[in-house]
């Protein structure tokens, strides 16, 4: 956006109009001004954030990262462009995502940064008149050969959607769907044991051990966020892509989130895509900074807030636009 | 029972009717004269069910056989008409149906307390008679749900798989949007066009037996199609898209994304359209007209290549009818027909109240 | 029959399931990676096996009769070839029952027991040969499919999308079956409308002003050749629909109106189902409403107008009126728009529910009142969608029989009077097919043109209402 000064308060583009059904996240609050020092500025979110900011110390952007990733590249992605139709949403994006690291995609609405994550799991092989060019390789093997079947592909990855979409069943059937089309299991002890690590993971089975059976729309949203992440996680994926998974949320759902994301990172690859800058910087080890459908910048995340090479992500981390 | 007119082995050969009302005009001291005239005249007003109930009881129980046994059978419809006030002695004796004599007999008969007025359940359990006082709903009954059931086999299936896959299969283009508008257009032809249809395809060309649920069914199923692919369509389309995405990125494919998640949601709203639009066919009657489903069908059809009525067809062949008393009949068998309507609707409005689901 | 092949069909596909099922876990053994699931193997062993044989038994089903037929007429011995058409047809059918171990209908003597015996034996060898060859045919299909389905059954074998590509394929069929409905329609009324216009032509049809066709049926008779101009229908059917959407149109949007801006949420709730089910009435119950009750009712209320105005000065009109009858075109008219009611009235509460609320609200805001918003505002909006609603309307009107058939006479008289007995375009079509018929005669096709008419001039009103009611909502989404 061309107005310095102008922001949406939930950090969108200026001219869209905030979504009414958001609460109103931190993304916003964080950015105060076009030029206040970075490290100051995060210091304002502090007393909404306490999850985070007990325990951290000066400069909150790079708190929970270490320093460099912790994992070999897991996704490859080269020369990657989609296609809606005539119009084009991503242009020729290469870029390698660590294994067992959190990686963020960052950028205004638009930008095609949801756009690259539905690469990763061929779900932009569901929207009718879309078209991916480009290889990605996971594991060094092309997922959009013509021998993959992306329906096995989409087990091995899971996805987390922005607005909390659990099947309007049981708590457990949620949890249980996944194994059950998969056939990981053959006999209900199983089942039931899968259910319960799965939930455990996702930081849930305390909250919901004694009604399993009720269900799972009847939870609150956060709630159900982590029910989503349950559920995909009971399929034993490699990969979690997760899309704006706490717009939708209040701070603290939110800081629960954020917390299960970290734990997750030890034994997942995780590719999150957020609209709020501190997110990324909390939860990610590395960033990529999407605009206009390109990939402007990527690189550790403490680099990319503090140090940025390119113009455009100054802008865009200090607010002057999106 | 004269033992002398009724034959132990072959009960049903013996006029009760007759036998009866002769009995009765002798009991009144009415001499008859040699061609039996009177006794004639007096046996119209009895109904042949009373020949047939007498000879039920000998059949089952022939010592009654020169016994005095009493026998409950409905009057026949001029009897009945008189005595509603329907046929009265202001109208032209020569026009009227019943005779003044008839009619002292009939009076007779009321202050004795020989005549008592009841409902008269041989509307229920008997098919279409050429008397009125014996005509029932039950063939046309069973005929409407053989052929419903017919309508539901075929429609609701074909039906349902249509409209599951140009809602979640098919690829948004040409082809599609040719099929949603000849879906459109079907839901609008008139329904006597179908029968020209059913007639022309069905009978004349595939011969299939005309008058039959077969053929009624196969029509009204290509009748009720569009409306229930029209209904499911919309209740699909009410599924969220969050929903498909869920099941997609668990690695569901599209049709276990289809008929594990998305289709039961759409349960209710296809059930609500699909109730409609066989209560709508149950109530069809042009088409019926033309295929030969308003011919006079007495028995009660056991298969669906039987010529068999249909309630809807039965009201407009009564209403036709020449005897009054029809026109009785004909607001009753109305009557049954708008409870099973009602019943129909009722349910799948109460369906769509309580599964009503806003996301 | 072969049909009865069809349960042994399902028992094998069971056993197929289950066959494919122990085989894909065996062969999957000892890969951890196999694509699809056992249970989607079954499936597709299943498929395979069903599939094909029952292909063979539908053929079989539909083509078995006339190949039969075939064989038994080509070499049927000169006696039996030289009787009529009609006795052979009678002959062959009685071997046929022979064959089949029935009696046969006729005795027949000399010769012709010989050759029915001969012919019975024939028959029956026929008909033998052709079942065995249909069981063998499917069982053959049955087999070559189970040997290719479980040849292929393995860890790399994608089992599961074969099997959807089967139900894909299914579901498809199913809305093709839509598009056939139309095709048959049109065939159907076409076939038989060329011919009718091959003996009457399409302008004596379409603008000749004389409809007597029940006077064709004998040759004798005087006027035998019919007469088939259809503009006296043409007039009626436009006559009654004029009076039905004269009562529909203003009663129905009013209701809607009062229904989506005046009505609580009570009232609402109560009305609209009752609409609802008010809707469902059958219009056989109109029809009996419409000749039993109005149109008594009305013929003795003009009668009395008429008995009043006899020897006064407008005694022509008295005369006139005493001599009106019950099946009136005013009668039929008025039923068939209460009929109409309902349709009207949903149709267009769904067009103003579509006015977006902040029409309103404006209106509102600048101290209109409640009646001027209607007036001035919400219906302005909404008139293009009522006008496509009322084109529906009017479609229904033009395609409705029941009512007229029972209300409405049979006298194709030219006029515009609602008092008078008119017929309609759909009346004459039950009337000419019903009761007994000879196929090919003029009177039976000319049916058959009356709804080749009909249904062209419902279709042209239905897509130019869509069009209407489509760009309506459009405008406003």
């Amino acid at each position: 956006m061309k107005l310095p000064f102008f922001r949406s308060p939930d950090g969108r583009e200026g001219g869209t109009p905030a979504d009414p059904t958001e609460a109103p996240r931190m993304g916003g609050q964080v950015l105060p001004g076009a030029d206040a020092p970075l490290d100051r500025r995060d210091e304002t979110v502090l007393p909404t954030e306490p999850a985070v900011s007990d325990a951290q110390g000066e400069v909150p952007p790079t708190v929970t990262a270490p320093a460099v990733p912790v994992g070999p590249t897991k996704i490859a992605a080269r020369d990657i462009s989609v296609f809606y139709g005539d119009k084009q949403a991503l242009y020729d994006v290469s870029l390698d995502i660590p294994d067992k690291t959190v990686t963020s995609f960052i950028g205004p609405s638009g930008c095609g940064k949801s756009t690259f994550l539905r690469c990763m799991n061929r779900m932009n092989d569901t929207i009718q008149g879309a078209r991916v060019t480009g290889q990605i390789l996971m594991d060094g093997d092309d997922i959009n050969a013509r021998s993959v079947d992306p329906v096995l592909l989409r087990a091995q990855v899971g996805m987390v959607f922005q607005k909390p979409n659990p099947f309007p069943k049981t708590i457990y059937e949620n949890v249980a769907y996944g194994p059950r089309i998969h056939g990981l299991t053959s006999s209900k002890s199983e089942m039931d044991g899968i259910v319960e690590v799965s939930l455990k993971r996702a930081g849930l089975w305390d909250e919901v051990a004694d009604r399993l059976h009720s269900a799972g729309t009847g939870l609150s949203g956060g709630q159900q966020q982590r029910l989503v992440i349950a559920r995909a996680i009971a399929v034993n994926p490699e990969v979690i892509l997760m899309d704006e998974p706490c717009s939708a949320l209040d701070p603290i759902a939110t800081a629960k989130i954020e917390e299960l994301i970290d734990e997750l990172r030890e034994q997942y690859c995780i590719v999150i895509v957020t609209h709020s800058m501190a997110q990324a910087a909390r939860v990610s080890q590395r960033t990529a900074f999407f605009h206009l459908g390109r990939l402007v910048e990527h690189g550790d995340t403490e680099e990319i807030f503090t140090n940025p090479r390119e113009r455009r992500t100054l802008d865009y981390i200090t607010g002057r636009f999106g | 029972m004269d033992p002398a007119r009724i034959d132990r082995d072959y009960p049903q050969g013996t006029n009760f009717q007759l036998l009866v009302a002769q009995q009765q005009l002798a009991r009144m001291g009415v001499v008859d004269d040699a061609q039996g005239t009177q006794a004639t005249a007096y046996r119209t007003l009895l109904s042949s069910e009373l020949k047939f109930r007498a000879a039920d009881l000998v059949r089952r129980d022939p010592s009654v056989i020169g016994q005095t046994v009493e026998i409950t059978a409905p009057m026949s419809d001029d009897a009945d008409l008189y005595y509603k006030g329907e046929i009265t002695r202001d109208e032209d004796a020569a026009l009227r149906r019943v005779s003044d004599r008839q009619m002292e007999w009939l009076d007779d008969l009321k202050r004795d307390g020989s005549v008592t007025s009841g409902f008269n359940t041989l509307l229920f359990t008997q098919g279409d008679s050429t008397e009125p006082e014996l005509a029932g709903v039950l063939g046309a009954v069973v005929g409407s749900a053989l052929m419903l059931l017919v309508t539901a086999l075929i429609a609701i299936p074909l039906g349902v798989g249509a409209a599951v896959y140009l809602e979640e299969f098919a690829r948004k283009g040409r082809i599609t949007d040719l099929i949603e508008v000849n879906i459109n257009n079907l839901a609008a032809v008139p329904s006597i066009v179908y029968g020209l249809l059913g007639l022309a395809l069905f009978i004349n060309f595939a011969h299939l037996p005309r008058s039959s649920p077969l053929v009624g069914g196969l029509v009204l199923a290509l009748m009720a199609l569009p409306t229930i692919i029209i209904a499911t369509r919309s209740s699909l389309k009410a599924v969220p898209p969050s929903i498909r995405e869920a099941a997609l990125a668990m690695g569901a494919s599209r049709t276990q994304t289809v008929f594990h998640h998305v289709l039961p949601l759409a349960m209710p709203g296809v059930m609500t359209g699909t109730i409609i639009s066989m209560a709508h066919a149950l109530g069809e009657t042009a088409p019926l007209l033309l295929i030969g489903m308003v011919s006079f069908v007495p028995g009660i059809p056991g298969a669906i290549t039987e010529p068999a009525g249909a309630l809807p067809s039965l009201v407009y062949i009564w209403e036709n009818a020449s005897e009054l008393a029809f026109h009785e009949r004909t607001a009753a068998a109305i009557l049954v027909l708008l409870v099973f309507m009602i019943v129909m609707n009722a349910a799948a409005i109460l369906l769509r109240r309580r599964f009503e689901r806003r996301w | 029959m072969i049909w009865f092949l069809i349960p042994v069909v399902a028992v094998l596909a069971v056993v197929a399931y289950a066959a494919g099922l122990a085989l894909a876990k065996r062969r999957a053994a000892g890969h951890p990676q196999a694509h699809s699931r056992p249970q989607q193997h079954g499936y597709y062993a299943l498929i395979w096996v069903a599939a094909p044989a029952l292909a063979v038994i539908i053929l079989a089903g539909i083509f078995s009769g006339p190949i039969a037929q075939n064989l038994i007429s080509a070499g049927l011995p000169d006696v039996v070839q030289d009787m009529e058409p009609f006795r052979r047809d009678a002959f062959l059918n009685d071997a046929r029952l022979l064959g089949e171990g029935q009696r046969p209908f006729q005795t027949w003597t000399g010769p012709l027991a010989e050759a029915l015996e001969s012919e019975a034996a024939r028959s029956a060898g026929i008909q033998r040969t052709l079942m065995w060859g249909g069981i063998a045919g499917a069982a053959l299909a049955a087999l070559l499919g189970g040997l290719l389905a479980f040849a292929q059954i393995g860890p790399t074998l994608r089992a599961r999308n074969r099997v959807e590509g089967w139900i894909g394929g299914l579901l498809f069929a199913c809305s093709v079956v839509a598009i056939l409905t139309t095709v048959g329609i049109v065939f159907s009324l076409v076939f038989d409308a060329v011919r009718f216009f091959d003996r009457v032509s399409i302008t004596e049809f379409l603008f000749g002003t004389q409809w007597s066709p029940q006077i064709a049926i004998r040759a004798d008779q005087v006027g035998s050749t019919g007469a088939f101009g259809a503009v006296p229908l043409f007039a009626g059917t436009f006559l009654i629909m004029l009076i039905a959407m004269a009562v529909a149109a203003p009663v129905g949007l009013f209701s809607a109106i009062y229904l989506s801006e005046y009505a609580g949420p009570i009232t609402r709730g109560v009305v609209k189902p009752m609409l609802e089910i008010l809707a469902g009435v059958p219009t056989v119950v109109y029809g009996f409403f419409a000749a039993l009750t109005v149109g008594p009712a009305f013929r003795e209320f003009f009668n009395g107008i008429g008995a009043l105005l006899v020897g006064g000065p407008l005694d022509g009109l008295g005369q006139y009126l005493m001599l009106v009858q019950n099946q009136m075109a005013l009668v039929a008219g008025t039923v068939m728009g209460i009929m109409l009611i309902p349709f009207v009235s949903s149709l267009s509460d769904d067009i103003i529910n579509a006015v977006p609320q902040s029409l309103r609200d404006g209106s509102y805001a600048m101290g209109a009142t409640k009646s001027e918003t209607v007036s001035r505002v919400l219906l302005p909006a909404a008139l293009p969608g009522i006008a496509g609603a009322m084109l529906l309307a009017v479609s229904r009107a033009i395609g409705e029989t029941m009512i007229v058939t029972m209300a409405a006479g049979l006298a194709a008289n030219l006029t515009l009077n609602p008092l008078d007995t008119v017929t309609t375009v759909t009346v004459q079509i039950v009337t000419l097919l019903t009761g007994d018929q000879e196929f090919d005669s003029a009177k039976t096709l000319a049916a058959f043109g009356l709804g080749l008419t009909l249904f062209i001039v419902t279709l042209l009103l239905n897509i130019v209402a869509q069009r209407i009611v489509q760009t309506y909502r459009e405008q406003y989404d």
